[in-house]
């Protein structure tokens, strides 16, 4: 048939469906003339459309359900495995699919997540589960999901933990960053979960916004605490095709470096974890991107230098600081677990006395109430030295060294009081005073260096002078960005 | 398939979650009543991705269409595989039939539908376009009409008369 021929048949289709049916057969005799094969094609038509009540109504995937599941996936929902009544699919992973099921010895309701036979095949990676899953299931904490049972049922392989409902924080993430309230308090919460499983010296390996899920209180609960295992195929490219999304693994966009290495992993790697984690709360963007290939290369970067966390907006300039630690590559320069962690959150989630319990900042304190202690030092020795460099210069030396000194001291001293009256803005003011305080001080500093190479015979006390100068420009040139760094100023 | 894309390949993913969980609660026999309807699914990821790239996607009909050109390849893919398999004498399983008859609904020969509509494709591209949004985009008669351009009243005449051809082709009872 040509298109024009069914453009006939459809206008005589629907002309006829207007009569009533018993005017039809006359008006298609009519209207087809002697073209018989016309009036046979309208005419079946028309039977076949007597029949199409609820025809094609049902859109496919309710006709056909199981086709939207693997052959392996299907069979488990509405069955019955051992004690367990699997009720519902709630959700998939790299790890596996969970299912809602009802225990029945117990009437409670439990998660259930069937394992892959990747995962299970293999009897040294089963028994290692074995032992993890014992571990895991001494962890009791209010944002943990609690593991129950690791049970071998009908040949597969299941973990049974407690049943979470509610959203995760990437479907969170799906309606942007978080407020800065909300915001610290689910970090606060992620990290005292950190705290108490470190401290039982487990480790969750795959933190990400996937395995936290908000619950309807508001509070957050961690899944697969000590049983998730980023699967090793991370790096398969995020275009993965349609038909396997429901399996997609892990991205590698939360594993720290020494995991993708595949080096060991301990609390630290979770705390590199909750820092990409912490940014994307903060900012809604990822910290190396969103696309895999960028995002490999920035981690690549990452371990050459310290600056490569590229981020939007933060909703809260503090968690930043926080943030910035935990994505550091080497992990001894991280937080060394959840414990720190939640120390340092809860510091700056307190009152305006932010950080003040965080050890690096005040070791960055320490070296600047020093540097300007010997600053101080310096007019008083220009004035000491002014009869013996004699006048006018012994006067110009004194006033010189007084002015830089004040300018720097001053400078120097609003930082600290800034560092623990308004914490947020310490980054900023330091980032925009400190060239100029570098400047000042390097220049005092050898303006004394040369005034003591005047002093004729008085060795003692130009060497005195030479040191302590010296010992100024090696800080400022060593010292100061070290304890600037480790105070996560740096920018 | 027109300009993929990785935010379309983001996206469909949660598209197809969902549905699956849809489809799950077909195979349980329940009647998918609170859960999100698809459409709203499909509007959802539409909207997303409109915030993501705005300059991506020409409209919301051109997201639809790929999202329904896309559950049917997966589908018609895996219902051959499976024919294949029948076919070569594995015993499919009982229970996808028993999930079936407890669904209620009519089953229809997948892959004879899909090349069903290669055939509508050739003589009305539009009609075969439209049951695709229909049937494998479970497009409402409206969004179908806003999807495509053109009257509800033309969706359904439309619509009316691809269902009666498919059935004819199908031998539909």
């Amino acid at each position: 048939m040509t298109p024009e021929r069914w453009k006939q048949v459809i206008a005589l289709f629907h002309a006829a469906l207007e009569r009533v049916p018993g005017a039809r057969d006359p008006f298609l005799l009519e209207a087809t003339a002697d073209d018989t094969e016309l009036r046979r094609e309208v005419e079946s038509l028309l039977r076949a459309h007597t029949s199409t009540d609820g025809f094609l109504e049902t859109p496919a995937w309710g006709v056909a359900p199981e086709l939207m599941f693997e052959d392996h996936e299907v069979t488990l929902t509405g069955r019955t495995l051992g004690p367990y009544k699997v009720l519902e699919e709630i959700g998939r992973g790299g790890m596996g699919i969970v299912y809602a099921a009802e225990d029945t010895r117990l009437g409670r309701q439990v998660a259930l997540k069937a394992l892959p036979p990747d995962y299970t095949r293999d009897p040294v990676r089963r028994e290692r589960l074995r032992r993890e899953a014992r571990a895991a299931a001494s962890l009791m904490h209010p944002s943990i999901a609690t593991v129950f049972a690791l049970e071998e049922l009908e040949d597969g392989l299941y973990i049974v933990s407690e049943l979470v409902r509610g959203r995760t924080l990437r479907a969170e993430l799906h309606d942007g960053p978080l407020a800065p309230g909300p915001l610290r308090t689910t970090l606060l919460e992620i990290a005292d979960a950190l705290t108490a499983a470190h401290a039982q010296g487990i480790v969750h390996r795959d933190l990400k916004p996937e395995n936290v899920i908000r619950c309807t209180d508001g509070r957050v609960k961690i899944l697969d605490f000590g049983l998730a295992r980023p699967v090793e195929d991370t790096f398969r490219s995020t275009t993965t095709r349609l038909t396997q999304a429901g399996t997609a693994a892990g991205t590698p966009g939360y594993m720290a470096p020494e995991q993708l290495a595949g080096g060991t992993v301990d609390p630290r790697s979770d705390v590199f974890a909750f820092g990409v984690l912490a940014t994307e709360l903060a900012t809604g963007e990822h910290p190396f991107g969103s696309d895999s290939a960028a995002m490999i290369g920035r981690m690549a970067q990452m371990l050459e230098s310290e600056a490569v966390v590229r981020s939007g907006p933060w909703s809260a300039p503090d968690v930043q600081q926080i943030a910035r630690r935990c994505l550091r590559a080497a992990p001894d320069d991280r937080f060394a677990s959840g414990t720190e962690l939640a120390a340092a959150l809860r510091s700056m989630t307190g009152s305006g006395a932010a950080a003040s319990a965080d050890p690096s900042l005040w070791w960055w304190r320490f070296h600047q109430v020093a540097i300007t202690l010997s600053l101080a030092a310096l007019p008083a020795i220009a004035w000491a030295l002014r009869p013996w460099i004699g006048p006018p210069n012994g006067s110009r030396l004194f006033f010189a060294a007084l002015v830089l000194a004040t300018v720097s001291i001053t400078a120097r001293l609003n930082l600290v009081f800034t560092s623990r009256v308004h914490p947020r803005n310490l980054r900023s003011q330091r980032a925009l005073v400190f060239p100029w305080v570098t400047a000042v001080d390097g220049g005092l500093a050898l303006l004394m260096i040369g005034a003591a190479f005047a002093l004729d015979g008085r060795d003692g006390v130009a060497g005195l002078v030479i040191t302590l100068s010296t010992v100024i420009l090696l800080s400022l040139a060593f010292i100061e960005p070290a304890t600037t760094r480790a105070a996560g100023l740096a920018p | 398939m027109t300009g993929g894309g990785e935010s379309v390949d983001s996206l469909l993913p949660v598209v197809y979650q969902e549905l699956r969980r849809l489809a799950a609660s077909y195979l349980r026999g329940e009647k998918p009543g609170q859960t999100l309807q698809p459409t709203a699914l499909v509007n959802e990821a539409y909207l997303r991705l409109l915030k993501d790239r705005p300059d991506r996607w020409q409209n919301r009909a051109h997201f639809c269409a790929i999202a329904a050109h896309s559950m049917r390849q997966i589908l018609i893919e895996r219902a051959r595989a499976r024919h294949a398999l029948k076919r070569g004498g594995v015993r499919a399983r009982v229970t996808l039939d028993d999930a079936l008859v407890a669904g209620g609904e009519r089953s229809i020969d997948l892959v004879a539908l899909d090349e069903a509509l290669e055939r509508l494709e050739q003589l009305d591209p539009e009609q075969a376009r439209l049951v695709e949004l229909r049937f494998f985009g479970g497009l409402t008669i409206e969004e179908t009409a806003t999807a495509m351009n053109i009257s509800p009243a033309t969706v359904k005449r439309h619509w009316t008369v691809a269902r009666a051809w498919l059935a004819r082709e199908l031998g539909a009872p």
